[in-house]
């Protein structure tokens, strides 16, 4: 309270009231200002938060180490996917569980196998939870550990294991002991197969079974033959694998090579032989990761690549390319476990680990341990994994690796992802198969968020721009004061219904009439021009009936018949040069009218080889266009009018012309608000989403075609959003768009101010 | 030197409206040529208005209308075969408040050499210097001509306003209140410039000022509520005036 001296009158005073209501509205505002900001802070923080978990590598932490298989020679070992109760089987009549909280002693389960015969090879499915084995009387057969959770009165989860033999069949010689077993089982067809030695040579052996299906249901199981691959080899056989497809054997031989046998034929076929690594380099393991396209194979150094099935350009059928290179490993890989959900395995040489992703190339984690590892084994949920070391012991690990697949490289590099012909950008989220790889590429999206916004602003910038300019310049101002609360109005217009115009009106129309179409964005300037020059060169006088700004009375109902001759002469345009031809080259004749076919949509894609889709950027560009003009329109109108008129003034009475006033005393001056309108037209492109949503096929393409849809960021959020569960990749990955997004429109505006700011600077009036 | 003509400007029984305002009544006036014209009255009273017409500014206003005429040499300015754009380059104008473009001074000068499509370096460089030193302003400026506008004085821009408009040398100069805005150094140089410039122009000025209409100008015409009171020579005006009312006014009685 300042002092209030007797000799200062009454009158002078401020009253304490508006003394309290500005102190009021100046903290009011101020807490309104520092909220918007702590929201947009806020939104900022959340969005990064999600994003982050994205870029972290797997957690791994041990969390026990149980005496497991001491004194035994385990063939096998599994474990229950809630990795309580691992078993190992030694090749005998019994398999052992342990119980790994140390709860309760070793519990054996009796397994019978045929004829009392001699296992002397075994491996393990984990996915199937089944065991293959060979036997020294040259037959393979299976056997399955299951397990069962119980709950008993307490509620408390018991679980049960059983073990369950299955079909055993002769392979190769009888007598000659099984060296490797593999067994693939697609459902329909199943392939077994084994590595046998007979008389000091190693031979491969394999049978082929399939299930005839018919209306009754699944029939029986069928033997289409058995066969003896030994003459298609290469080589010695040191490794077999079979893919789950159940189609073909693996083998790798002594001289480093891979051959990979197909038996989905009438006969055995060699598909294809192969160096992994080259002349004179051995192959120091061989397996498959989930999905069982793509081979994991280090040599005996511990070079690791991926090779994945894929029909190359040019050829025909599926075969092994090399596809990815990792990091090498400390030697060959001597223990191998795959996740049954992802892409990720566990490998290693001695005592290091090493958890890697197959798509994405990656390390997620590795360690050295104290230990060499014997084997290994991930369980079912992909929520730990277990090591076993030469002393039998088992080492329990905890496992947190959410989100394998992605990464820098998946979001914004090139990935060559399985069955793919080579590394490309790609976006496709989910698909129907449990063993899909996701694409995650963003390029996609971020190319159809620029192709959108860019379709779309070459189609509103220059209309939006010349409506500007002639409606703040040259028309009267009775008709300014309709004209832009019309453009207002416009706007305001939900883009869900310009999207639904878009694609139920405006691209069924387009679809039929792109000749027309481009005839009228042609035509209409064109005859603008052409008429606006005829108009100047009239003598003054003519010129003087049609007052300064009412030229539109007289050039509306000329554009408007320009506009339809030239969307008429569309067909006969079309007529002219959309000739359709068949294969061999010939004009497509129509056999009911015997005339030939004249038709954009068909020719475009036999001329140019791009797609012509019906839902495509120029329907987006026109509506999404529609969508801008409003904005970019009402800004450059306003920057424009507000160029003083002592000075459009000045220029008038200095003998310049309307155009020369507004070329060198006008635009200047607004050019940097026009900027600003432009900048805002742009965000409003880059943002739109129902547009983008309705009127394309949604479908990430990178091409710049204008007849081909796209797929931008933020139809991506609204497309996928409701299918993406929460905190899953997808869910975080659509977040990470999301912050693209953001950081697209802060780097553009950003941008944008700093160019306004000279432009400012450069034409300030005073 | 031809005899100059005593009705070069001649303003018959000329009406203008602004909408429903009738701001000039029945004004009819010759304004002889190679003189200075000074109008005088009391603010609102359409000296400016009359001097817009004299270039046809005032089709830039929405909803005018007029009637009568306007003859500039025996031709009407409203001729439906007038091309506006060259009547003001005719007729060049100085407004009240000085009105430079966002440019460099130099810019400024020879805007209405550019739009006229001039634009030979040597020349524009002769019509720079000659039209800042007719508007007393070329030693203050000389150094710095490539220089924004907006950084001269009040008073500097209003005279590079004059150069501006004299550089195409228009036949008539319409002068609005000129030095309305000036201190009284730049007001003498100004008028002192308005004596030199009648040589070669017809000058009609606006002013408030009754001191520097004696000072300047030939003729004086004084208008009072849109209709033309009295006009004569300057000497009748301010030493004889046949009206009452410009007496008054004159003496300052009202404004
Ligand atoms: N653009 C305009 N629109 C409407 N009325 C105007 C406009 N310009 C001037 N007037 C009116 O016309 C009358 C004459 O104005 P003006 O010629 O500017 O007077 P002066 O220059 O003598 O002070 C005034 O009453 C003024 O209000
Ligand atoms: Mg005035």
């Amino acid at each position: 309270m300042p002092p209030t001296s007797p000799d200062v009158p009454g009158r002078f005073l401020v009253s304490k009231g508006i003394l309290r209501i500005d102190r009021f509205m100046t903290a009011a505002i101020r807490l309104g200002g520092l909220g918007i900001i702590i929201a947009v802070f806020g939104i900022f923080v959340f969005i990064v938060s999600q994003v982050l978990p994205l870029f972290r590598g797997a957690k791994v932490e041990e969390t026990s180490a149980i005496p497991f298989a001491a004194g035994k020679a385990p063939l096998v070992f599994g474990i229950d996917e809630w990795a309580e109760l691992p078993f190992y089987y030694e090749g005998g009549s019994e398999v052992t569980f342990v119980d790994a909280t140390g709860a309760k002693p070793p519990q054996t389960l009796p397994l019978t196998l045929p004829g009392g015969a001699q296992v002397t090879a075994a491996s393990y499915i984990s996915a199937d939870q089944l065991v293959v084995v060979g036997t020294a009387d040259g037959q393979v057969g299976t056997f399955t550990v299951s397990y069962d959770a119980e709950f008993g009165d307490s509620g408390k989860r018991s679980i049960v294991p059983s073990v369950t033999i299955g079909e055993f069949y002769p392979v190769g010689t009888s007598g000659g002991s099984i060296r490797s077993v593999g067994y693939g089982d697609s459902g329909d067809s199943k392939v077994a197969a084994a590595v046998q030695e007979s008389g000091g040579k190693l031979e491969v052996h394999a049978v082929l079974l399939r299930q005839k299906r018919s209306l009754m249901g699944s029939g029986k199981l069928t033997k289409e033959g058995a066969y003896d691959l030994t003459p298609l080899l290469t080589g010695a056989p040191l490794q077999l694998r079979v893919p789950r497809t159940g189609d073909s054997v693996l083998v790798t031989t002594a001289e480093g090579v891979v051959d990979y046998i197909f038996l989905g034929g009438d006969a055995p076929e060699k598909r294809q032989e192969f160096k992994p690594f080259g002349e004179g380099r051995k192959i120091g393991s061989i397996d498959l990761v989930f999905g069982d396209v793509s081979l994991v194979l280090t040599d005996d150094l511990g070079e690791m690549s991926i090779f994945s099935l894929l029909v190359p350009e040019g050829g025909e059928q599926r075969v092994f390319v090399k596809t990815k290179t990792l990091p090498n490993l400390a030697g060959p890989a001597s223990f191998f476990a795959r996740s049954q959900r992802n892409k990720l395995f566990l490998t290693g040489s001695g005592a290091q680990v090493s958890l890697r992703h197959s798509t994405t190339e990656q390390v997620r984690w590795e360690k050295t341990v104290g230990f060499e590892v014997k084997g290994a084994v991930i369980d079912a949920k992909c929520a730990s994994f277990a090591l076993l070391d030469s002393d039998g012991n088992l080492h329990r690990y905890s496992l947190d690796d959410p989100h394998p697949e992605a990464g820098w490289k998946a979001y914004f590099g090139k990935v060559w992802y399985e069955g793919a012909t080579k590394p490309d950008y790609t976006w496709q989220s989910t698909s129907g198969t449990d063993d899909f790889e996701p694409k995650l590429s963003l390029r996609p999206l971020i190319h159809g968020t620029l192709k959108g916004t860019f379709w779309a602003l070459f189609f509103a910038v220059p209309i939006a721009l010349l409506a500007a300019v002639y409606t703040a310049q040259f028309l009267r101002v009775e008709v300014k004061r309709v004209v832009k609360p019309m453009m207002e109005i416009m706007a305001s217009l939900p883009s869900v219904v310009l999207g639904f115009l878009a694609a139920l009106w405006l691209a069924p129309i387009i679809e039929s009439r792109v000749p027309s179409v481009f005839l009228t964005f042609a035509g209409v300037p064109l005859t603008a021009a052409v008429v606006g020059v005829a108009w100047s060169r009239l003598p003054a006088q003519h010129r003087a009936r049609l007052r300064p700004g009412m030229e539109w009375v007289a050039f509306i109902p000329i554009m408007l018949v320009a506009a339809w001759i030239f969307w008429s002469l569309g067909p006969v345009l079309e007529s002219w040069i959309c000739v359709v031809r068949d294969a061999s080259g010939n004009p497509v004749t129509d056999p009911a009218t015997g005339r030939t076919v004249m038709d954009f949509r068909a020719w475009w894609p036999q001329a140019t080889g791009t797609p012509f889709e019906q839902r495509n950027s120029l329907v987006v560009g026109i509506m999404m266009g529609f969508a801008v003009i409003p904005v970019i329109f009402t800004i450059a109108e306003d920057a424009l009018s507000n160029v003083p008129a002592s000075l459009t003034a000045a220029s008038a009475a200095l003998g310049a012309s309307r155009w020369q006033t507004l070329r060198k005393v006008v635009l200047p001056i607004a050019s940097s608000g026009i900027f600003s309108a432009l900048m805002i037209g742009l965000g409003r492109a880059v943002g739109e989403t129902m547009i983008v949503v309705m009127a394309t096929g949604n479908t990430p393409v990178m091409d710049w075609n204008l007849f081909n849809g796209m797929r931008t960021l933020s139809a991506n959020i609204a497309t996928e959003l409701p299918e993406a569960p929460v905190h899953s990749t997808l869910y975080r990955t659509l977040f990470l768009g999301a912050l693209v997004l953001f950081a697209l429109t802060f780097l553009l505006n950003t941008a944008a101010e700093l160019l306004r700011h000279r432009l400012r600077e450069k034409y300030k009036l005073v | 030197m031809p005899a100059l003509n005593p009705a070069y400007i001649n303003v018959q029984d000329f009406n203008f409206w602004y909408g429903p305002k009738h701001a000039i009544k029945s004004v009819s006036m010759a304004i002889p040529e190679c003189q200075v014209t000074a109008f005088i009255g009391p603010s609102g009273c359409g000296k400016s208005t009359l001097l817009r017409n004299l270039n046809r500014m005032n089709d830039l206003v929405d909803g005018v209308r007029h009637s009568g005429d306007i003859t500039l040499n025996g031709t009407s300015l409203y001729d439906p075969s007038v091309e506006v754009i060259s009547l003001r380059k005719r007729v060049g104008m100085v407004f009240q408040k000085s009105n430079p473009f966002a440019k460099s001074i130099y810019e400024n000068v020879i805007f209405s050499l550019r739009v006229a499509g001039q634009n030979k370096k040597s020349e524009l460089d002769e019509v720079v210097e000659r039209s800042l030193a007719g508007a007393a302003l070329w030693d203050e400026v000389k150094d710095r001509l490539h220089e924004s506008a907006y950084g001269l004085s009040g008073g500097q821009m209003q005279r590079l306003c004059i150069a501006r408009a004299i550089a195409n040398r228009p036949q008539i100069l319409l002068m609005d209140e000129p030095c309305a805005a000036l201190d009284p150094i730049a007001t003498l140089k100004i008028e002192d410039l308005i004596q030199d410039l009648k040589k070669e122009f017809t000058i009609v000025i606006v002013t408030h000022n009754m001191h520097q209409a004696t000072r300047c100008a030939d003729r004086t015409a004084f208008f009072y509520l849109g209709e033309l009171v009295e006009y004569d020579t300057t000497g009748v005006i301010f030493n004889t005036p046949a009206q009452d009312r410009t007496e008054a006014y004159i003496r300052g009685l009202f404004s």
